[in-house]
C-alpha cells in the first residue's frame, strides 16, 4: 500500500464525515431560520428560501428520494418535493440542519467569501434555467436545471470545511498558474470537487442527472448520451456566470473558446448571451433582497 | 389470507365505556397465509400487546415464534407495544422488523429500540431474548418468498410512511393508513402577493399525479384498510396537514381503483362508539359505496381475504 493511497484515503474518511453534518450556507441560514421557525409562513416562501439554499435544496431531495421511488426515476424538483414532504416536514428538516453554531469555524471560505460562494451558485441555477427556458423545455423540466445549476459545486463545501489551509493554496495556485481550480484540488488534494459532489449526489440518492451534472459539468462530453443536456446547459451556464463575475467559487477567468463551443453544442447563438446578463441579474436582486430583509428584520 | 385487527384506534390508546365496541388500541394488524405458518404482523401500536399474549398462550410458551413486522412508520402510536409484545422476551423468537426510514436518519433499530433503554422500559434492548434484525424500506417491490410478494407505497403524512399491498394467490391486501389526500401547498389564491402562476399549476399537477398513483397502488384490491379518521367537514375546518384522511375521499377513491372492500380505520381517539355507529349508518350501505361493501374496523374482528 504506498503512500499516496493512504493519503487519498484518509482525506476522504474525511470528507465522508463532512457529508454526513453537511450545514447550510450562512448566507440564507437567517432567511431559513426565520421562515421555518414562522408557523404561519407559507409554502411559497418556504420554496422561495429553500430554493435559494444549494445545501438545503440538496437535503430535501435526498429525503423524498430516500422512501419514494416512482418509474425508477428520482425526483429532482423541489416543488414536488414539498408537495410530496408537506411543508411541515420540509420546515423541521430545514430547522435541523440551519443550526447558526455550524456556520462557524472552519466551515467558511478563506479563497472566497460564503456570500461570494452562494452567489455564484445561484447565479448557475437562475442562468440553467434561463438556457432551459430558451430551449423551450416545460417549467417542471426548467426546475430540474435550475437545481442542477444550483447544487453544482455542493463538492467544494466539504474539501473548504475539512482542509481549508490547502483550499486556500489551491485558490492561489489556480490564480497565478491561470489554470482551471479544479485541476489544482485534483493536485493538492488528490480529489477535486467534482468527484466529491457525485459521491454526495449519489449517498443522497438525487438521481443520475444530479449525479453527472455535480461530476461533469467541467467535462460534460464525458456523460451519458441521456443527461448530455442537462449537464452541457450547467457547465455553459458555470462559465456564464465565471464571465459575469456573479459570485465567485474559485474560477476566475473564462475560456473564451469553451464558451462559444459549449454554446453552439448547447443551442444558443454565443452573441446573444449577454441578453441573459439583464434578466439573471433582476432575479438575483430579488433573491439578496429577500435575504438582506429578513437579516435586518 | 386471514386478517385480524387487534387494534384500529388512532394517535393514543382510548380505553374507557365510550370504545368498548370498536375498541381503543393503537394499530396492529395480524395476516394468516393458508398453508403457510407464515405470520405477518402490520405495525405495533397497542394491540400487539394482545396479539403477543395470544401466540404466547397458542405456542405454549416454546418461544418458537418467526414473524416479519412491517411498520408504516415510526410514530409513537405505530411502535409503542413492542415492549410489551410477549415473544419478544422470548429466546428462539426471530423477528424481522421493516419499516421507512426517518427524517433524522437514525437507523430504524435505534429508532425503534430507543424505546427499549433504562430511561423508558426496565429491559434493555440488548437483554431481549429474541432474536430481531431490523429492515429500512422505501418504497418499492419485494419477494417474501413462498409466492407472496409486497410493494411498498410512499404516502402523504407529516412523518416518511408507507402504506403496503400484499399479493399472494390472486387475493390482494392493502393497507393505507397514516396518510391523507396530497395537496397543492402553494398559493393558488391570484390576487395573494406571493402567487406564482408556474408554482400553483407544477402543486396542482404534482397533487393530482400523486393521488392517481395513490388509487393504482390500491387498484383491485380484496381487502383495503384506510386510514379515515376524519369526516369531509372535520377535515376541511381543521385538520388538512394532519396526515388523515377524510371518509368521504376515501370511499370515493376506493370506489374508482375499483376495491372490493373497504375498512375504514386509524379512528380519532374522540370518536365513540355510537359516533362510529352513525357514521356506519351513512357509509355502510351499497347504494352509498355504489357496491362496495365498506366497514369501519373493529378490534378483534377477522376478515378472511
Amino acid at each position: 500500500m504506498n503512500h499516496e493511497f493512504i493519503h487519498r484515503e484518509r482525506h476522504l474518511k474525511r470528507i465522508q464525515a463532512t457529508i454526513a453534518g453537511m450545514p447550510s450556507l450562512s448566507t440564507t441560514v437567517v432567511k431559513v431560520l426565520e421562515t421555518c421557525n414562522d408557523p404561519r409562513a407559507s409554502a411559497n416562501s418556504l420554496k422561495q428560501v429553500i430554493s435559494l439554499d444549494p445545501v438545503l435544496t440538496g437535503r430535501v431531495l435526498k429525503l423524498i428520494n430516500s422512501a419514494y421511488y416512482a418509474l425508477g426515476k428520482p425526483i429532482t424538483s423541489l416543488t414536488r418535493a414539498i408537495i410530496m414532504l408537506g411543508v411541515n416536514t420540509v420546515k423541521n428538516l430545514a430547522l435541523s440542519f440551519a443550526i447558526l453554531k455550524n456556520m462557524q469555524g472552519n466551515g467558511t471560505f478563506h479563497a472566497f467569501t460564503t456570500d461570494e460562494f452562494w452567489l455564484h451558485c445561484l447565479c448557475v441555477g437562475v442562468v440553467a434555467k434561463s438556457l432551459a427556458a430558451f430551449k423551450g423545455l416545460m417549467p417542471a423540466e426548467q426546475e430540474e436545471y435550475f437545481v442542477a445549476g444550483l447544487l453544482h459545486d455542493l463538492g467544494k463545501i466539504p474539501l473548504n470545511k475539512q482542509f481549508a489551509e490547502e483550499y486556500y493554496q489551491v485558490w492561489e495556485s489556480a490564480g497565478r498558474k491561470q489554470d482551471p481550480f479544479y485541476h489544482w484540488e485534483d493536485r493538492l488534494l488528490g480529489i477535486d470537487h467534482c468527484k466529491v459532489g457525485s459521491m454526495i449526489a449519489q449517498k443522497w440518492h438525487l438521481g443520475s442527472s444530479l449525479v453527472e451534472s455535480l461530476s461533469h459539468h467541467h467535462d460534460p462530453d464525458e456523460c451519458t448520451e441521456k443527461n448530455r443536456d442537462l449537464v452541457s446547459v450547467v457547465s455553459l451556464a458555470n462559465l456564464i456566470a465565471i464571465d459575469l463575475k456573479i459570485g465567485t467559487a474559485g474560477d476566475r477567468l473564462v475560456d473564451k473558446g469553451l464558451l462559444v463551443d459549449l454554446s453552439a453544442k448547447v443551442g444558443v447563438d454565443y452573441s446573444k448571451l449577454s441578453n441573459f446578463q439583464e434578466s439573471v441579474g433582476k432575479e438575483i436582486d430579488r433573491a439578496k433582497i429577500f435575504l438582506e430583509i429578513a437579516q435586518k428584520g | 389470507m386471514i386478517l385480524k385487527f387487534w387494534g384500529v384506534r388512532g394517535s393514543i390508546p382510548s380505553p374507557g365505556p365510550n370504545t368498548v365496541k370498536y375498541g381503543g388500541n393503537t394499530l396492529c394488524l395480524e395476516l394468516r397465509l393458508p398453508d403457510q405458518e407464515r405470520l405477518i404482523i402490520f405495525d405495533a401500536g397497542s394491540g400487539i400487546r394482545e396479539l403477543g399474549d395470544s401466540l404466547s398462550a397458542d405456542n405454549g410458551n416454546k418461544g418458537c415464534l418467526n414473524a416479519d413486522i412491517f411498520l408504516t412508520h415510526t410514530h409513537l402510536d405505530h411502535i409503542l407495544g413492542l415492549p410489551f409484545f410477549a415473544p419478544i422476551h422470548n429466546p428462539g423468537t426471530r423477528l424481522k422488523i421493516y419499516g421507512p426510514v426517518t427524517c433524522e436518519e437514525d437507523p430504524l433499530e435505534e429508532v425503534i429500540g430507543g424505546q427499549l433503554s433504562y430511561r423508558y422500559f426496565p429491559i434493555r434492548q440488548h437483554e431481549l431474548g429474541a432474536d430481531i434484525e431490523y429492515i429500512d424500506l422505501m418504497e418499492g417491490k419485494y419477494n417474501l418468498g413462498r409466492g407472496i410478494t409486497l410493494i411498498a407505497k410512499y404516502l402523504n403524512h407529516p412523518l416518511l410512511a408507507l402504506g403496503y399491498r400484499v399479493e399472494y394467490r390472486d387475493k390482494v391486501l392493502c393497507t393505507a393508513y397514516d396518510t391523507e389526500p396530497f395537496y397543492n401547498v402553494f398559493c393558488t389564491d391570484t390576487s395573494d402577493a406571493s402567487f406564482d402562476e408556474i408554482l400553483a399549476s407544477e402543486g396542482s399537477r404534482a397533487a393530482r399525479e400523486e393521488n392517481r398513483r395513490m388509487e393504482e397502488f390500491f387498484k383491485d384490491a380484496d381487502l383495503l384498510i384506510h386510514d379515515g379518521q376524519y369526516t369531509q367537514s372535520e377535515y376541511e375546518n381543521a385538520k388538512r396537514g394532519w396526515g388523515h384522511s377524510p371518509i368521504e375521499y376515501v370511499v370515493e377513491a376506493a370506489k374508482r381503483a375499483k376495491v372490493k372492500r373497504l375498512a375504514i380505520c386509524h379512528h380519532d381517539p374522540l370518536r365513540t362508539d355510537c359516533q362510529l355507529d352513525e357514521l356506519s349508518q351513512v357509509y355502510v350501505n351499497e347504494e352509498y359505496a355504489g357496491g362496495m361493501k365498506v366497514f369501519f374496523a373493529r378490534e378483534g374482528q377477522e376478515v378472511e381475504i
